[in-house]
């Protein structure tokens, strides 16, 4: 997901479930900032690298792809973007490494969001971060966090499905086939992917940018979604293809579906968080409090466009009468920099951070728990000495002190 | 490219200076030496695709590739093997065909790069076509065996410095967030 959704949708979301305008934009801009919060923007601040909720292309050229490196950008990338389904998945027949890359595959309504739902109740930062994660679990189906061609990878076989009304010239091309639907008729365009970095992707003639395909195992090329593109990433896009997990069926992604499904349960898990429901349930969507918006979110949604804010800026400003600023990553950094060693915690960046280490350290446990190391190991707390990761003192020592108050 | 890319690209590009010299110096027997290094890298590789092959790519969707890839690099590195006590004549008109062919791979992986617009297939392009000019050079020399020799040395460390020279190179990468 992009900016419009997890900015734009997200104040839209929040909202809806009943935060005040100042609440909703804390809640949305911690959820835009995970993908702006790299280990270069902490160290420019001072903020412990380990809190890293990205990482940016030239920290992905340098990434060592050693086993170290790799459970770095598995953590990274499970906690925040691809949060694991089902960590005891059986994929049937497989080595024990398969199966443990298999049971990293991105999905909704796993345990692990329910985790992540609850662990939000701390910090309206932590709430962002739990919106952020919650909504890429509809997009970045179906993909790992973690690199790996055996799971990750596509191939030719890739086709996009355009509404028979919207598609228009270009979908009459040769490789455009009709194919039938219970409501809609579509027709299929073969997807043409290239590699150059700096092209836009062209919605017309329907050619996307992905990663080049790398023959090995562990290549970041096969991070995530990455071999397809920005596909997962637009809300109106629906298409085929066949996972290299899949043992040769083919998925289906309808993406306008997900995202307004990613929606309404956001809106349910926000209720949740403010005490509006007693538990957090999955597969539980608040389509209530949404349906007297249903028409003009899925017409954003619907709409074929690489770039919604513009829509959902408009649409959460006439929700809340308010005006919604842009997002600007360097909003709260000065305060964090400015701020003493003990004063850091109590910014909004202190507590945007507190939050990051909570999920992280929650998701690689649970990974190392169900006897995965893909994440590395997960170090209980123990009273007597630290074992952890460095970064993480200051995190245990603030739960410590909070545990006391 | 991943730094354990950029070490093993270093690791290749010097055994190839190392190979051109040791065929500089010892023309004669030098040939022998560079098949056997051939030969144990080809079968290595081979073995480690095969391995891949089997704990994993085996579930992949297109995973079958990865088997036959496997299977041309082990076996050409055992005839690689079986070549290396043959004439030099012989086993040099093999190397220079299987530069050739190294050749040939790189520029159609260049040609593909520049379909698909990408940065890269500048030097991808020079690799092919130095490796193919090469082998051209060396076959109008052919009746002359240390000049046959020199000309492949050449080339071999051309290739060698064009990849550590790829190594220290900035490379734009696709990142999708």
């Amino acid at each position: 997901m992009q900016i419009d959704f997890h900015y734009y949708a997200t104040y839209c979301a929040a909202f809806l479930a009943g935060y005040s305008h100042e609440e909703c934009l804390a809640i949305c801009y911690s959820a835009q900032f995970t993908d702006c919060c790299t280990r270069t923007l902490l160290s420019t601040i001072g903020g412990p690298a380990e809190a890293a909720t990205t990482q940016l292309q030239l920290e992905m050229m340098d990434a060592r792809t050693d086993i170290l490196g790799l459970q770095d950008i598995t953590r990274i990338w499970s906690s925040f973007h691809f949060l694991p389904r089902d960590l005891k998945a059986d994929p049937g027949k497989g080595s024990r490494i398969y199966k443990a890359k298999y049971r990293l595959i991105c999905g909704p309504n796993g345990d692990l969001l329910v985790k992540t739902v609850n662990l939000a109740k701390e910090s309206l930062q932590a709430v962002g971060i739990a919106m952020h994660v919650l909504a890429d679990t509809w997009a970045h189906q179906y993909f790992a966090g973690t690199p790996s061609q055996v799971i990750n990878n596509t191939d030719y076989w890739f086709f996009e499905l355009l509404p028979a009304e919207a598609s228009g010239d270009s979908a009459n091309s040769g490789d455009s086939r009709e194919s039938g639907d219970a409501k809609r008729a579509f027709t299929e365009r073969r997807i043409t992917f290239r590699h150059n970095p700096t092209g836009k992707d062209d919605l017309d003639k329907g050619i996307y940018t992905s990663t080049v395909y790398q023959l090995e195992e562990n290549s970041v090329m096969s991070l995530g979604h990455g071999r397809a593109g920005h596909l997962p990433d637009y809300s109106f896009m629906r298409y085929k293809y066949l996972p290299a997990w899949g043992k040769y069926e083919e998925v289906v992604k309808d993406n306008p579906s997900d995202y307004y499904k990613a929606f309404c349960q956001m809106v349910y898990a926000l209720r949740y968080l403010r005490g509006d429901h007693e538990t957090f349930e999955t597969d539980r969507y608040d389509t209530e409090k949404v349906s007297p918006y249903e028409t003009e979110i899925k017409e954003i949604l619907e709409k074929r466009q690489l770039d919604a804010c513009a829509d959902w800026k408009a649409f959460g400003e006439k929700l809340s009468g308010c005006e919604i600023p842009d997002f600007d990553a360097d909003r709260y950094c000065t305060e964090y920099k400015q701020a003493s060693v003990d004063d850091k915690d109590a910014t909004f960046l202190g507590s945007y951070i507190d939050a990051a280490l909570a999920q992280k350290t929650m998701v690689t446990n649970q990974i190392f728990q169900s006897d995965n190391l893909l994440a590395g190991y997960s170090v209980e707390y123990n009273e007597s000495r630290f074992l952890g990761i460095r970064d993480f003192i200051h995190y245990v020592e603030n739960k410590k002190k909070k545990g006391k108050a | 490219m991943s730094k354990f890319q950029r070490v093993q690209n270093i690791v290749i590009g010097l055994s190839m200076l190392i190979s051109a010299a040791v065929l500089i110096l010892f023309p004669e027997g030098g040939c022998v030496y560079i098949m056997l290094f051939l030969a144990a890298s080809l079968i290595l590789r081979g073995i480690s695709e095969l391995i891949y092959y089997f704990t994993m790519a085996r579930y992949m969707v297109g995973g079958k590739l990865i088997l036959f890839i496997g299977a041309v690099f082990f076996d050409f590195g055992f005839f690689t093997l079986t070549l290396s006590d043959e004439s030099n004549l012989f086993v040099l008109a093999y190397l220079l065909g299987f530069h050739a062919f190294a050749g040939l791979v790189n520029v159609l992986r260049a040609l593909e790069a520049r379909r698909y617009k990408s940065t890269s297939w500048r030097i991808n392009m020079a690799q092919g076509v130095a490796s193919i000019l090469t082998v051209l050079i060396c076959m109008l020399f052919s009746h002359n065996e240390t000049l046959l020799v020199y000309c492949y040395c050449a080339g071999m460390i051309y290739s060698a410095a064009l990849r550590i020279y790829s190594v220290f190179r900035r490379t734009a990468v696709v990142y999708i967030q």
